[in-house]
């Protein structure tokens, strides 16, 4: 997906007077915060937390033997009839994926939610290559019907209301009418089932790879997860190389904090544990299974001192307490990923001079990490990219040059004290029509006054007697 | 994470680091924070020499430029025994950041992380390092307060507790909620401008919340939060303000 | 190169992260303190499945199950169904023919209704564990609109961790074996739409338990 992150202030000037979608976003994100805190701490404070940190060590420890156990889930997936593939990049994901459509005479697609998919541009690629695709997560599908993306890693129709859905269902297919919810699924539901029972290659994402047995692992709650799973003969997903879990043990505390995080499910309706093609005794199922591991930038991000940032499980936690996210929605970071998550890997898997706006685009509240179900210091990464931000010149020149006028300013006390006076007398004269950059400050709210007499002052008064 | 266990500030003399905001724009809060102290008998000494502890260039990633600033702290905080400071994410950075950002020079390496070792916000000072709770404060009529969890406080340094034992001990003062006390107020330092419009939009949520709660007064321990804050009340032409813990303290004490 | 040496090589040329992270010593339950008497599971797990709009029959025995499940069947002339002794309910299938009900292959789309036994049940989480192999097909409890799961008190396990200690103890070939396990914690749902939680999505619309003994 082309990258607009370069873009976030003028996207999100524009994003946050839309109100309408502002308070959809509002309401799905504070709901399943809501959600979250309350299943995540539902046996206490302690217990939620010693959760978070017990998801935090298994990923963390994957990561530290990340290659030793890419190697033992191939192994095991192979031993278990699964085709493991490799990309190092999207082009070569695509092309795996073309190819086996090519092997296979495959013509029609249906998938399951991918946000690697949305990162290496699957569905483009397979359209062009004259293989339909159909998405079948609710929101994903009415994604692709209304040519949008999606703006959040779970609910990829956040930002969209009701009413809005009912008129893309009403011009697209005649529905009648309705602002009923139910009757807006079951619509769904009947036209998404004559895709499911026509397709014949299935392609989903992985939320897990457990490594110790060769297991791919899907969490979805609409069943399309399992539809598109089991009812074409050729399965293929595309799975990041970091969804590596060692053990079951660790999947299933990250399967169930991932969820929890998520939307406060205790377990997704749908956990599956898919070991491959159908058994010969079976009677259903694919009859192939392909398992592509996509690097696209994570082995250079693992090199780096954002490795944590890879242990994300993509609960889309983050996005929900994000008073930023919460203002702007997804699309104004300008690619797949938004809201704090999406600040941190947008400039490190496309580039930092592709999205230096980014990094900035947080106020540092904290609320992301507190939030994380692998606790991922979100807070200390996008201060780090900050850092590399400067250091790649891409700040702009106007702070580069603000910053070492206000640090000469802040280095001695006469200085300090200089500024304050000439801040003071210049209030006097522009009062609210601060300069550049300043004015986005009076945009939206007053300008104090200075004080008459600085702290510095009236001690030195008080100290004298005199005050 | 749990924080490290401090060395107690009892009976030590209180080196004040006021921060740059309140000391060119709310120098009264100073004064509160010095009436508070000293009206507990501790000791207060303020270092003239100070300036800012150097976050503007810090969180906008100018890291040498933050050192030269932190470096001017660390002069003029040479040989204090306490600091404290009434602010959360000063506090904040001395005690999370000073140290790593002087990794590289040994000899500041060693003051930065004694600056950390002993830097207090206002609040945590007074409650978990003297262990006072009841300062005997009275506000002259009843106010109905709530109180703005500052984000880098409450997330970096834990404090949520402090100010509510505070000001249940004061008179008078009847605390309430208000709605989303710990989402964001949209400041964040140069956030503010460089995303004016995201935290206009946040600052907006942080208003109306404001305006609906029951509260006369909310109380905050972060004097950038306040100018925030206050900065969009005015602006909505608000009767409502949001005041500085150790101004509301300071004028329960007064007789 | 392939992708795979590369990738590999990039990762082992990296310094290796992490190396402070300690093996884990006690492991928490993600669902703490369950009472783990067969009473207190069966209680825990249908008060779970009420949660998460299951609904739940208790029946005394194999005979009063077999009554329930043709109960359920309201004018369906089809079914999709498990093998009988994979259900668990061998009189199941003379029941079925008596009222001239065919069980059909598992890719039917118009079967209302679709009839499985499970592997375990999960007191936790009021979830039914479902293992694809002979006679277990995928399609049984995915296709039709209605799932019927035939469950006894003694599959009750306390949570998923359960599960997996289980896994473990018989070994991960014989898990492996199945080319899909599913856990099904509920009706399919989905609240895409305006965020509103609609019960019914692509999977079943309804899930029955029928807790045996």
């Amino acid at each position: 997906m082309q990258n607009q992150s370069n873009n976030f202030i003028a996207l999100s000037e524009v994003a946050v007077q839309d109100k309408t979608m502002r308070s959809a976003v509002v309401f799905g994100t504070g709901n399943a915060s809501t959600r979250r805190l309350a299943s995540m701490y539902a046996a206490g404070e302690a217990h939620g937390e010693g959760l978070r940190q017990q998801g935090a060590e298994a990923k963390r420890r994957a990561l530290r033997k990340l290659p030793e156990l890419l190697e033992l889930a191939e192994s095991n997936l192979t031993a278990n009839g699964v085709t493991v593939l490799w990309a190092s990049d999207a082009a070569e994901a695509n092309a795996h994926v073309r190819d086996i459509a090519k092997k296979h005479g495959l013509k029609k697609a249906i998938k399951v939610k991918s946000m690697l998919s949305e990162e290496i541009g699957l569905n483009g690629a397979l359209e062009s290559a004259g293989i339909e695709v159909v998405e079948t997560d609710l929101g994903e599908w009415i994604v692709q019907l209304s040519g949008d993306h999606p703006s959040h890693v779970i609910a990829p129709i956040i930002h969209k209301t009701k009413a809005s859905i009912r008129d893309l269902f009403v011009e697209r297919f005649g529905m009648t009418p309705t602002d009923d919810a139910a009757e807006m699924v079951a619509f769904a539901r009947e036209k998404l089932r004559a895709e499911f029972l026509s397709a014949d290659m299935g392609i989903s994402g992985g939320n897990f790879i457990i490594a110790e047995s060769g297991t791919l692992c899907l969490v979805t709650n609409e069943g399309n997860g399992r539809l598109c799973t089991s009812l074409p003969d050729v399965h293929v997903a595309v799975v990041g190389i970091e969804k590596i879990v060692e053990t079951f043990e660790d999947y299933a505390t990250l399967t169930q904090t991932l969820t929890r995080s998520g939307t406060g499910q205790l377990l997704t309706v749908y956990t599956q544990m898919i070991n491959g093609p159908r058994r010969p005794n079976e009677m259903d199922g694919p009859r192939q299974v392909y398992v592509i591991l996509v690097d696209n930038g994570r082995s250079d991000i693992y090199a780096t001192e954002y490795a944590a940032v890879l242990a994300c499980v993509r609960c889309g936690a983050c996005q929900n307490v994000c008073p930023v996210y919460r203002s702007t929605g997804g699309h104004a970071y300008g690619w797949v990923y938004g809201g704090p998550i999406g600040a941190v890997l947008t400039p490190l898997l496309t580039g930092i001079e592709n999205a230096s706006p980014l990094p900035y685009a947080s106020s540092l509240c904290g609320a992301c990490k507190a939030a994380c179900p692998v606790d991922i210091d979100l807070p200390k990464m996008l201060l780090d990219l900050r850092r590399d931000v400067v250091e790649h010149g891409k700040n702009g020149r106007i702070w580069d040059v603000g910053i070492k006028v206000w640090a000469l300013g802040n280095r001695s006390q006469t200085l300090f004290k200089l500024g304050g006076i000439a801040a003071r007398l210049g209030q006097k004269v522009i009062g609210q029509r601060l300069p550049e950059p300043l004015a986005g400050w009076t945009k939206y709210r007053d300008f104090p006054e200075f004080a008459p007499k600085s702290f510095h002052q009236r001690w030195a008064e008080r100290k004298k007697g005199t005050s | 994470m749990s924080l490290p266990i401090r060395e107690s500030p009892i009976s030590k003399p209180v080196s004040l680091f006021v921060t740059c905001i309140v000391d060119i724009i709310y120098p009264d809060t100073g004064m509160s924070v010095v009436e508070v102290l000293e009206h507990l008998g501790i000791e207060v000494d303020f270092p003239m020499a100070q300036t800012c502890c150097g976050q503007p260039a810090f969180n906008s990633g100018y890291r040498d430029e933050a050192k030269s600033v932190a470096k001017q702290f660390l002069k003029a905080f040479e040989g204090a025994q306490i600091i404290v400071t009434p602010s959360g994410s000063c506090a904040a950075l001395i005690r999370h950041d000073y140290p790593t950002l002087f990794a590289d020079e040994p000899d500041w390496e060693v003051k930065a992380k004694r600056a950390a070792a002993i830097t207090w916000e206002f609040s945590e000072y007074l409650v978990d390092g003297l262990g006072v709770t009841d300062l005997g404060a009275r506000l002259s009529e009843k106010r109905t307060i709530a109180l703005h969890d500052a984000c880098h406080g409450l997330r970096l340094l834990k404090l949520k507790s402090q100010a509510r034992a505070l000001l249940s001990k004061v008179e008078n003062a009847e605390l309430t909620d208000l709605t989303e006390c710990d989402m964001c107020c949209g400041f964040g330092g140069l956030f503010a401008i460089k995303m004016a419009d995201v935290s206009g939009a946040m600052l907006e949520r942080k208003v109306g919340f404001i305006e609906a709660s029951s509260a006369q007064d909310i109380i905050t321990g972060d004097a950038s939060c306040l100018m925030q804050m206050n900065g969009g009340l005015t602006r909505q032409k608000s009767t409502k303000r949001v005041r500085h813990l150790a101004d509301i303290l300071a004028e329960g004490l007064k007789k | 190169m392939s992708a795979r040496d590369k990738i590999l090589g990039k990762l082992r040329a990296a310094q290796t992260p992490f190396t402070d992270v300690p093996p884990i010593e006690t492991r928490l339950r993600v669902t703490p303190d369950i009472d783990p008497s067969p009473v207190a599971l069966k209680a825990r797990f249908l008060k779970q499945t009420a949660l998460v709009a299951v609904k739940p029959w208790e029946v005394a025995d194999d005979d009063a199950a077999v009554v329930k499940v043709m109960e359920l069947l309201a004018e369906d002339d089809t079914v999709m169904a498990w093998d009988f002794d994979q259900i668990g309910l061998p009189t199941l299938e003379a029941a079925l023919s008596a009222r001239k009900i065919r069980v059909t292959h598992p890719d039917d789309g118009e079967v209302r209704v679709g009839i499985t036994g499970v592997d375990a049940a999960l007191a936790a989480t009021g979830s039914v564990v479902l293992t694809s192999g002979a006679g277990r097909s995928r399609g049984a409890s995915l296709l039709p609109t209605v799932h019927i799961a035939v469950v006894r008190a003694a599959q009750i396990l306390p949570d998923l961790e359960a599960y997996f200690e289980r896994v473990r103890a018989h070994g991960s070939d014989h898990f492996r074996q199945s080319s899909n396990i599913v856990v099904i914690t509920g009706s399919s749902r989905t609240a895409d739409i305006g965020q509103e939680l609609i019960l019914g999505a692509h999977g079943p619309v309804e899930v029955h338990v029928i807790m045996v003994g």
